[in-house]
């Protein structure tokens, strides 16, 4: 992977890194994506899924569920005037 | 232990080791009646302390619940006395990538404890009659219990529920536990397993048996090539033990598992590159109070001088192989791996009821031996535990014999949902081996 792919990658995750990673990260990434060839050479199949198991979506009863307890979340939050608190930005 | 004993026995841990991030301090606190006392791997989250799962990014959380695992060991009368160290969030194989605190070998503190549950290692061979809650992802219990000389249980993807774990790799992750010999795991492992509404994953599994047992196993043989001559050995006296006990033993060919750990590598970072989006500098931890940023500019301050620098590195690989015009390449073809990972060991347990191999290539590497290693070759020393973490397969570390004094580990890996088999094997296994306990142990 050259510096320029790892700069633009960086940008993508929101990362901001000096040129002495870049170079760092360049090399290993290098390194480590050539060990990743070997699976071209692996067989293809349209039988896989997302997970290791199967897992299938079961729906619970449509009640209120408050939890974690509502109070200990305002607790450990920041809040003002019962309303969670963020940072001002521009 | 009374509750005085108790409490030294873990102050004496976490003064010569570095085992825990956060613990209870007061003596007074381990007073009082309990059943049973166990730590949580720090990316579990908890009640009563900080949960930071190694990393600066989250100084200062404290979660309003518990864990799953450890809200169903609290109330089956456990004592949670503190959270141990770990790599940041999970990345590593020797603990040494904290930025908490990177626990120190129980049988030589001039070596790592493995990783990245390594402090939940030192935990369960340090503190007599501990139970250690640990998490693994592509070898994370396995490693830290072969380094560390404990018995370190990974279940199967899905038994034991992830609500309230802090995501490394969703697809891969997985709540075990690790204690100084099998008795506590087979106690406490139906405590902490079964379905939980707030984990669609957990909730398909069929009940947990823990009758099994196992009489044949298979060696795959490609999978011995890069040990060391004294782990070979090793290895090779722990099969004629086991032939002694009248399990039969079987060489095997799994070809397949050539690709696991490239296919584990592209998952898992893939899956982490986008758990590791949530810390931005709003949410969690270390929040910025006011600041003149856009939010760019913002989360990548935030991101950039808070997260280490492993961590740094598998985002952007994981991100790396989502991108545009290479996600087949990477990303859909590591899925396709697994599966034919799975169907290699399907074939294989037709004939063997578990795959036997070393659970690391080598015994725990010293920390100036850590420090020279270049990531592929650190990478690499999880050769042995990916495949079945990969799979989703349960798998078990039991110590197999000593080298130059320290512990080795053998592992092995059952079919999805038969955990018991494995505990039933690690019992009559502990009547042919006794295992050490570290001098610092008192």
């Amino acid at each position: 992977m050259d510096e320029e792919t790892v700069r633009k990658v960086a940008r993508v995750a929101r990362l901001d890194l000096t040129d002495e990673e870049v170079s760092r990260y360049a090399a290993d990434l290098e390194d480590i994506l050539s060990t990743f060839e070997v699976l071209d050479e692996a067989p293809s199949t349209e039988d896989f899924n997302l997970d290791p198991v199967p897992v299938e979506d079961r729906l619970r009863d449509d009640e209120v569920l408050a939890y974690p307890d509502p109070a200990r979340l305002r607790r450990e939050m920041r809040t003002a005037d019962g309303w969670v608190r963020g940072p001002r930005l521009t | 232990m009374n509750g005085a004993e108790l409490a030294a026995a873990v102050r004496r841990a976490d003064g010569g080791h570095q085992v825990f991030a956060e613990r209870l301090e007061d003596p007074i606190a381990y007073e009082g009646a309990h059943a049973f006392h166990f730590s949580a791997k720090d990316n579990l989250c908890s009640i009563d302390f900080q949960t930071r799962s190694g990393s600066r990014i989250l100084e200062g959380y404290r979660p309003p619940f518990d864990a799953t695992a450890i809200e169903r060991l609290r109330k089956a009368g456990g004592l949670l006395i503190g959270k141990t160290n770990m790599d940041e969030f999970g990345f590593g194989s020797f603990s040494a990538n904290s930025a908490i605190g990177v626990p120190r070998n129980p049988f030589d503190r001039e070596r790592c404890c493995g990783g990245s549950s390594g402090g939940a290692a030192a935990a369960a061979s340090l503190i007599e009659g501990h139970l250690a809650v640990g998490v693994s992802t592509g070898g994370s219990i396995s490693c830290p219990a072969s380094f560390c000389g404990v018995v370190g249980l990974t279940p199967t993807y899905g038994r034991v529920s992830r609500w309230g774990l802090i995501d490394y790799g969703t697809s891969l992750d997985k709540v075990g536990l690790l204690s100084a010999s099998s008795a506590p795991i087979r106690r406490y492992l139906p405590v902490i397993s079964g379905p939980d509404a707030l984990d669609p994953t957990s909730q398909t599994q069929p009940p947990l048996d823990m009758s099994g047992g196992v009489d044949s196993v298979a060696v795959p043989e490609e999978m011995l090539a890069d040990l060391s001559d004294d782990m070979r050995d090793a290895f090779q006296g722990a099969v004629g033990k086991l032939e002694g006990m009248g399990v039969e033993v079987r060489k095997v060919a799994m070809p397949a598992l050539r690709y696991a750990l490239p296919a584990y590598y592209i998952l898992a970072t893939a899956e982490a590159s986008t758990n590791m989006a949530r810390y931005c500098g709003m949410r969690y931890g270390d929040i910025v109070e006011d600041t003149d940023l856009g939010f760019n500019e913002l989360f990548s301050s935030v991101r950039s001088r808070d997260l280490g620098s492993e961590t740094k590195r598998r985002i952007l690989l994981g991100t790396f192989c989502r991108m545009v015009g290479l996600r087949d390449r990477y990303y859909i073809k590591a899925l396709q791996v697994r599966q034919l990972v799975i169907r290699q060991y399907e074939e294989v347990f037709r004939d063997a009821d578990a795959v036997l191999t070393p659970t690391m290539p080598y015994v725990a590497p010293r920390f100036d031996e850590i420090e020279k290693m270049t990531a592929l070759e650190a990478y690499h020393a999880d050769i042995l535990t990916v495949p079945p973490n990969l799979a989703g397969l349960p798998h078990i570390s039991l110590p197999c014999a000593y080298i130059g004094g320290m512990p080795a580990g053998m592992q092995l890996v059952a079919p999805h949902w038969e955990e018991g088999r494995l505990l039933s094997l690690a019992e009559r296994w502990e009547n042919e081996l006794q295992y050490r306990i570290p001098e610092g142990r008192a």
